[in-house]
C-alpha cells in the first residue's frame, strides 16, 4: 500500500504535539516537586485498539508499559464521552503503585464509539502503604500502599468525589495528592481538545488512517533495523546486588535471538521472583526491550507500537520479570528495569560491538523520606528523588558524568526549592571524582549527595550496584559501585543498598551513585593524556 | 541623529531619519569584525551629508550569540558555595535526548578547576547559617587570580533572598580588577542551576562583548568628533555619541549598561525583526500578530498580542546552546527549517527537511555548487521563485541544475515536481508545529491573529500556513529589507528589574502594603539606572507585574499588578491549563517592573496611491504548480506597485531580497504604506 510521505512527516508532527502539549500542562500546572521540578510523568497518544501513536519525550520507563494501561482500561469497562479512568495496580495495567496513569477516551462529535485513548501517568510522591514515600522495603504489594484497579475517577465530566475521597484518605500529603490529580486529568482534557481538533479539521477517517500509517511506518523502521544486526543467539546475564530481603544476587538472563527482520527476546533462565520489591511486572519487562530496542533506531522515529511487532518478548511468569501476585513491585520500575537494560544491552554488544556503550550507573538511587514539618504546623510532607550517576564510556567518547541514564530522566529538584519546601539541608552535591571505570573512553562520574534532616524523618533508600559494579566493555574497567552512608552524630554508618529506616532531626544522609564502565583497553598513552578536566590518578573512595 | 543598524550574516542595515524622511541604506556585512561595516556605513552616510553630530547609534548585534554558539567567549572562574561547585556540570541532571546511548553532554562554559567553593551558607529564610571569613574571601581572590580568569562569575545559594555574602565577595574581587558578574544582580531569583548558568553566560560574554562595544562607541566618537571645525561641540570637546544596544526583551540598553550585562542581548537581532514586524502591522492597524521570520537555515515566530495586558509575549525559561539563559527575552522560537534546508528520505522512506542546510556555502542547488536538494530549489521548480533570480537580478538561479539533481534524489516521487511540492509541503508542516508552539500551546488562537511574514522566504511559505492554521490574514511588511534595522530604531529604553519574594497570599488587600514596599525598592533602584540612561522620574513609564501560582506550584503565570490581581490570575491560569481553583492559596514568587523611556517614533513614509489595477507592475510571467496544478502566474515588481493596488491571486510579487507567493484563491492589496495584505478570496 502507498502512503504519502508527505502527510505522514505531517500527521507524526501532529500526535506528537498532541502528546508534548499534555506534558507542558501537567508540569506547568502540578504541586508536588516529583512532577513539577523533576518531570516524573509521561503523556501519550493511542488508537482506539490502544496502539501507541505518539508518546511525548518523557520517561522512557512509563512510555513502553502504558499500552498496557489502556488495554487494563479497556478490558474494564466502557469509556465514554468525559470519562477518565485511573489505575496505579502493577497486576492491572500498572508498573508500581506510585504511578498513577490516566486514560481518557476521545469521541468524534455524536460518535459512541472512541477514535482515539489519551493517557498519562505521573509518579506520585506518596500514595500509602507502610513507609512515607511508598518505596519501602515491602514483602507484599498490600504494605506497598493503595492499589487503584481500573476505575472512573471521572465520569461524564464531574469528578467521582466519592473515589477521590478514599483516595485522598489513604495518603500521606493528600492536599499535594489531590493537585497532581487535577494536574492530570487537565492535562487529559486538552489532550482531548487537541485531538478533537485534528478529527474537525481533517476528517476522523484521515486521522485514523494516519495512525494506521504511522504504526507500519514504525514497524518498517524496526524491521529495518533488526535486519542489519547479523542473525544469530546472543545470550547475556546479569545480576542486581540482592532483593533488600536477603542477601542473594538475583539474576537477570537474556537470550536475543536475531532472525531476519524478527527479534525474540527470551528472559528463561531469570531469577524467581523475591521476597523483597524488585520484582518487575511483565510490563516493566516489555518497556525495557521496548527502550533498548528503541535506542537502535538512530533516526527521530516516532515511538509507536508499531515498534514491537518484529519482537517477541517471552519473560516466563513468577520470575523476576514477570511477577505475580501478590509479590512486592516498588523496585522492579525503578531497578529491576535498569538491569534489564544492562543484561540486553551486554548481549547485544555481541552481535553490534560497535554501536552499545559499557554500563550505565543501573539504578535510580531512589530517596524518599517523610514526617511532620515543625516549621509549618506540623504539616505531613512525603519527599521522593532519584539521583544520577555516570553514563557508560561508548565506542567513540566518554560517558557522562552525573546524568540519569536509560529508563528514567527525571530532573534534580533545585536546592533552593527542596530546603524551601522540606524540612532539610544539602550539603554537598556534586560529581563523585575517580568513579568512573577506566578505559580507552572512559566511564562518567557518579554524584555525591548529603542531605541533612532537620526533623525526625522516616527515610528509604532503594538503590543498586551497591556490590556488583557497572561493567566495561571490550577491555575497559566497571565503574565504582555506589554506597549509602548515614551520619548521626559524627558517627557514620554504611547502609545498605535497599533498606528503611528511621532518623533522628540532625540525620545526615550521604548517597554516593556507581560510575559508568569504561569502554575499551586503557593505553598508558592514553592514560597520559587522560579526558578533559579528569585527573588520571584520582583514586577510587 | 539616532541610526538603527542591524548586522546580519550578509549585509548589515541602517535605517534612519533625515529631515522626517526614514532612509535605509545596506552595506555588506564584515563578519570577522562587524565594527568595520558600521564604520563604512557611517561614512558613507556622512558622505550622502547627513550631519552626525550628536550622534546616537542603536545596534542590534550577534556578537554575544555567536560567540556562545562558537564557544568563542572569555575565561571564566566561578566562584560557589563551598560544596556546590558542580552544579553547574551536573546541571538538571537529565539527558537532553532519550533514545541515544551514545550521547555526549556539552562541556560546561567554566572546568571544574576554575570553579572555586567559598565555604558560606544562607539558608532558605535568607539566615546566615556560615559567614564567609576574611581569610577564606581572601583565599578565593588569590586562586581567582592564579586561574587566569578574564571574567569573574560569583553565584551563592538563596544569594537571590540576602545577597550579603555575594557582595562581600563581589566586592574583595573588585581589587582583581576583572569584570565581575554576580547572580544576585544578573538575576535574582530561585533555582540555583538556571541562575548559575545565567551568571557564568554573562561572565562568558563580558570580554568579548565589551570589545565589540567600545569599538563601536571609538567609531561613533570618531565620526562625531570629525565635525567642521568651527562648530561649537567639537570645540567644547563634550561627548557627543552615544551607542545604545537592542536587548533581548525588545528594549535597548546603552552601550555601558550592555557590556556589564551581556546576558540581556542574546537575542538581539530577532528582537528588532520582532518589533519591526510590531511597528510595521500596528501602522497598518493590526495589534494581534504572528511574526514569521524564514531565512536560510531557520525559521523565527513570535506572538504579539496587544489585545493582552502584555504585547510582547516574553519568557524566562529559554534555553541557549544548550543552556538556561533565564533574563527575560522575547518569547521566540526557533526551528531549524528555512531556505537552505536539505530535503531527504529515510530509511523507512518518510521524506524530511532540515535540520540539516546547505548554509551560504554550498547553498542550494540552484546556487550553481550544492548538490542536495533543499526548499529554496522546490521552491524555484514550482515556478514559486523566478527564474531570473534574487537581488533585484543580480543573483540568477540554475533551473536545469535544479531539476536534474532533484530528480536524482526524488526516491519514490514520481517527478522532480512532486519531490518539490512534498519538500514544501514538509518545511510547512515543520513551520506550522513551530507557530502552534507560539499560539495554541500558549492559550491562543490563530484565528484572532494576521500572519507578518519576512525574512528571505517567509512570504512564499506564508499564505499556505496561514490558510492550515485557519489564520485568516497575511501582511508583507514594506521594508522587508531592513525590518529589524526599523523595529530597532523604534524601540524603546527599557529595563527589566525582578526580585523573588514567595509571599503566600489569600486577598490582595492584606499582602498589598508589602508589595508596595517591595516595588518601592525596586522603583528606585530603576528610576536610577534609568536616569543614567537620560530619563527623567516624569518621562518613565513603569509597568509593575508578578508571577504567580498556586503555592506548591512550580511553574509562575506573569500578571500584571494592580486591585485584583488574584482573579487575574485564576483567569490566567484557566486560559493557560483549562482550570483554576479559588480555594487554593495563591504565591507571589517574583515581583517585576519594567521600566519604559520612550524613544521618537517616525512614521513610516506612503507610497503613492495608484488605482485598483496593479497591471502595470507586472514584469514577466511563470509556469508554477500548485496543488491544483500548473498556472500561469503573473510576476509583479513590487517597487512599481502603488497605494489601492489589487492584485488577484496566483502572484508572484518580487523585491530585492525577497519573494511573496500569493495563491489561486487568495488576493492581495497594497496598503498606504506599501504594505501587502494577502487574505484568501471569499
Amino acid at each position: 500500500m502507498s502512503v504519502d510521505p508527505i502527510r505522514l512527516e505531517i500527521f507524526k508532527n501532529l500526535f506528537h504535539s498532541v502528546a508534548e502539549e499534555m506534558g507542558a500542562a501537567l508540569r506547568r500546572s502540578a504541586f508536588s516537586p516529583n512532577i513539577k521540578e523533576r518531570r516524573d510523568y509521561s503523556c501519550a497518544v493511542f488508537d482506539a485498539a490502544g496502539n501507541v501513536l505518539a508518546m511525548g519525550d518523557h520517561m522512557p520507563v512509563h512510555l513502553g508499559s502504558m499500552p498496557m494501561s489502556v488495554q487494563a482500561a479497556l478490558r474494564a469497562f466502557r469509556l465514554g464521552p468525559g470519562d477518565v479512568a485511573l489505575l496505579n495496580d502493577p497486576y492491572a495495567g500498572g508498573t508500581h503503585l506510585p504511578d498513577l496513569t490516566m486514560v481518557m477516551p476521545v469521541f468524534a462529535p455524536r460518535s459512541s464509539r472512541p477514535l482515539f485513548y489519551i493517557a498519562n501517568r505521573a509518579h506520585h510522591a506518596d500514595i500509602g502503604g507502610a513507609h512515607a514515600g511508598s518505596m519501602g522495603l515491602s514483602r507484599e504489594i498490600f504494605e506497598e500502599g493503595l492499589r487503584i484497579p481500573p476505575v472512573k475517577i471521572m465520569e461524564r465530566g464531574r469528578i467521582a468525589r466519592d473515589l477521590m475521597a478514599i483516595l485522598l484518605a489513604n495518603v500521606r500529603t493528600a492536599r499535594e495528592r489531590e493537585g497532581d490529580l487535577t494536574a492530570q486529568i487537565a492535562a487529559c482534557c486538552i489532550g482531548e481538545r487537541r485531538l478533537m481538533a485534528l478529527v474537525a479539521k481533517y476528517g476522523s477517517r484521515e486521522v485514523i488512517a494516519h495512525g494506521r500509517h504511522l504504526l507500519d511506518y514504525s514497524a518498517r523502521m524496526m524491521a529495518a533495523t533488526i535486519a542489519a544486526i547479523p542473525d544469530g543467539v546472543y545470550r547475556a546475564e546479569d545480576f542486581l546486588d540482592d532483593d533488600g530481603v536477603t542477601d542473594k544476587p538475583q539474576r537477570i538472563a537474556v537470550t536475543i535471538r536475531i532472525r531476519a527482520k524478527n527479534a525474540e527476546v527470551d528472559f528463561t533462565g531469570s531469577a524467581p521472583q523475591c521476597a523483597g520489591s524488585v520484582n518487575a511486572v511483565a510490563a516493566i519487562t516489555e518497556s525495557a526491550v521496548f527502550y533498548v530496542f528503541r535506542c537502535l533506531l538512530n533516526e527521530q522515529v516516532p515511538a509507536t507500537s508499531g515498534l514491537m511487532r518484529s519482537i517477541r518478548v517471552i519473560a516466563p511468569a513468577g520470575t523476576i520479570v514477570n511477577a505475580l501476585p501478590p509479590a512486592a513491585v516498588a523496585g522492579g520500575n525503578v531497578e529491576t528495569s535498569q538491569r534489564i537494560v544492562d543484561a540486553l544491552l551486554k548481549a547485544l554488544a555481541r552481535a553490534i560491538p560497535s554501536r552499545i556503550p559499557a554500563a550505565s550507573q543501573g539504578t535510580m538511587n531512589n530517596l524518599t523520606f517523610g514526617g511532620t514539618d515543625a516549621r509549618h504546623d506540623g504539616k505531613p510532607f512525603a519527599y521522593y528523588e532519584t539521583i544520577a550517576g555516570g553514563t557508560g564510556g561508548g565506542p567513540g567518547h566518554p560517558g557522562n558524568d552525573g546524568a540519569h541514564s536509560h529508563m528514567t530522566n527525571t530532573l534534580n529538584t533545585p536546592i533552593e526549592v527542596l530546603e524551601h519546601i522540606y524540612p532539610v539541608r544539602v550539603h554537598r552535591y556534586a560529581l563523585r571524582r575517580g568513579s568512573g571505570g577506566d578505559g580507552k573512553f572512559p566511564g562518567g562520574e557518579g554524584i555525591i549527595r548529603e542531605i541533612e534532616m532537620l526533623a525526625d524523618v522516616q527515610a528509604g533508600i532503594l538503590s543498586d550496584r551497591r556490590k556488583l559494579p557497572p561493567y566495561g566493555l571490550r577491555g575497559g574497567s566497571p565503574g565504582s559501585p555506589g554506597k549509602n552512608e548515614i551520619v548521626i552524630e559524627g558517627k557514620t554508618r554504611r547502609l545498605p543498598s535497599k533498606c528503611t529506616f528511621r532518623a533522628p532531626a540532625g540525620t545526615l544522609i550521604r548517597i554516593e551513585t556507581p560510575g559508568g564502565g569504561g569502554w575499551g583497553k586503557t593505553r598508558k598513552a592514553r592514560r597520559a593524556v587522560g579526558r578533559k578536566g579528569k585527573s588520571p590518578k584520582a583514586s577510587s573512595p | 541623529m539616532r541610526i538603527a543598524i542591524d548586522t546580519g550574516g550578509t549585509f548589515t542595515d541602517c535605517v534612519y531619519l533625515r529631515g522626517g524622511r526614514l532612509e535605509i541604506l545596506k552595506v555588506p556585512s564584515t563578519p570577522p569584525k562587524p565594527s568595520e561595516a558600521i564604520a563604512h556605513a557611517l561614512g558613507r552616510i556622512r558622505e550622502s551629508g547627513a550631519d552626525l553630530a550628536s550622534l546616537e547609534l542603536v545596534c542590534g548585534t550577534t556578537v554575544g550569540t555567536n560567540s556562545l554558539l562558537q564557544r568563542k567567549g572569555g575565561r571564566v572562574t566561578l566562584v560557589t558555595t563551598a560544596g556546590f561547585e558542580d552544579v553547574l556540570e551536573i546541571g538538571r541532571q537529565a539527558r537532553p535526548h532519550l533514545y541515544n546511548l551514545l550521547f555526549e553532554k556539552a562541556e560546561p562554559l567554566v572546568p571544574r578547576a576554575r570553579r572555586l567553593g567559598l565555604r558560606e551558607r544562607l539558608d532558605s529564610e535568607s539566615r546566615v547559617l556560615l559567614a564567609p571569613s576574611a581569610a577564606e574571601v581572601a583565599q578565593v581572590v588569590r586562586a581567582v587570580v592564579q586561574s587566569r580568569a578574564q571574567s569573574i562569575a560569583v553565584c551563592l545559594l538563596f544569594s537571590f533572598l540576602n545577597p550579603a555574602h555575594e557582595k562581600l565577595m563581589a566586592r574583595a574581587l573588585a581589587t582583581t580588577g576583572l569584570p565581575v558578574s554576580v547572580s544576585h544582580e544578573i538575576l535574582p531569583e530561585y533555582r540555583e542551576y538556571e541562575r548559575t548558568s545565567t551568571t557564568v553566560v554573562n561572565a562568558y560574554l563580558v570580554p568579548v562583548t565589551s570589545g565589540y562595544l567600545s569599538e563601536i562607541e571609538k567609531i561613533a566618537e570618531a565620526r562625531s568628533w570629525s565635525l567642521p571645525a568651527n562648530s561649537k561641540r567639537a570645540k567644547s570637546g563634550r561627548r557627543v555619541s552615544r551607542v545604545c544596544i537592542m536587548q533581548s526583551n525588545g528594549g535597548i540598553l546603552s552601550a555601558g549598561a550592555a557590556a556589564s550585562q551581556p546576558v540581556r542581548t542574546i537575542l538581539s537581532g530577532p528582537a528588532g525583526g520582532v518589533l519591526g514586524a510590531q511597528y510595521v502591522a500596528e501602522s497598518a492597524g493590526f495589534g494581534r500578530i504572528i511574526t514569521f521570520d524564514m531565512g536560510g537555515t531557520s525559521t523565527d515566530v513570535a506572538l504579539l498580542d496587544s489585545g493582552s495586558e502584555e504585547t510582547l509575549s516574553i519568557t524566562s525559561e529559554s534555553v541557549v546552546s544548550g543552556m538556561p539563559v533565564a533574563v527575560p527575552m522575547l518569547d521566540i522560537h526557533t526551528v531549524g527549517a528555512g531556505g537552505g534546508s536539505i530535503a531527504r528520505f529515510d530509511r523507512a522512506g518518510a521524506l524530511r527537511v532540515g535540520p540539516e542546510s546547505a548554509g551560504a556555502e554550498p547553498g542550494p542547488i540552484c546556487y550553481g555548487s550544492g548538490e542536495k536538494a533543499t526548499v529554496t530549489d522546490a521552491n524555484l521548480i514550482l515556478g514559486r521563485i523566478p527564474e531570473s533570480g534574487l537581488l533585484g537580478g543580480e543573483f540568477k538561479l540554475d533551473f536545469p541544475r535544479a531539476r536534474s539533481y532533484s530528480n536524482r534524489q526524488s526516491g519514490p516521487m514520481p517527478s522532480a515536481e512532486a519531490f518539490a511540492q512534498g519538500i514544501v509541503d514538509v518545511a510547512n508542516a515543520v513551520m506550522e508545529k513551530a507557530i502552534r508552539v507560539i499560539s495554541v500551546e500558549r492559550g491562543h488562537d490563530p484565528r484572532d491573529f494576521t500572519l507578518v511574514a519576512f525574512g528571505g522566504a517567509g512570504a512564499l511559505h506564508a499564505c499556505e500556513l496561514a490558510a492550515a492554521l485557519e489564520i485568516p490574514r497575511v501582511l508583507v511588511p514594506c521594508f522587508p529589507g531592513a525590518l529589524s534595522a526599523l523595529g530597532i530604531l523604534r524601540a524603546d529604553v527599557t529595563k527589566d528589574l525582578s526580585r523573588t519574594v514567595r509571599l503566600e497570599v489569600q486577598t490582595a488587600v492584606k499582602e498589598i502594603a508589602e508589595l508596595h514596599r517591595a516595588f518601592a525598592t525596586l522603583e528606585r533602584e530603576g528610576r536610577k539606572q534609568m536616569r543614567a540612561e537620560g530619563f527623567s522620574r516624569e518621562s518613565l513609564k513603569i509597568d509593575r507585574s508578578l508571577d504567580m501560582r498556586y503555592a506548591g506550584q512550580s511553574y509562575e503565570l506573569n500578571v500584571p499588578f494592580n486591585g485584583d490581581f488574584i482573579s487575574l490570575f485564576h483567569r490566567a491560569h484557566e486560559k493557560r491549563y483549562g482550570y483554576f481553583d479559588r480555594a487554593r492559596a495563591c504565591e507571589i514568587v517574583n515581583i517585576r517592573a519594567r521600566f519604559t523611556g520612550r524613544t521618537p517614533k517616525p512614521a513610516l513614509p506612503k507610497l503613492r496611491i495608484g488605482g485598483p489595477s496593479a497591471a502595470p507592475a507586472i514584469v514577466s510571467k511563470s509556469q508554477t504548480l500548485f496543488h491544483g496544478g500548473r498556472e500561469m502566474t503573473p510576476i509583479y515588481d513590487r517597487s512599481r506597485l502603488r497605494a489601492g493596488n489589487r492584485i488577484p491571486g496566483p502572484a508572484i510579487v518580487t523585491e530585492y531580497s525577497a519573494t511573496s507567493l500569493i495563491p489561486p484563491d487568495w488576493s492581495g492589496r497594497v496598503d498606504r504604506n506599501g504594505n501587502l495584505i494577502l487574505e484568501p478570496r471569499r
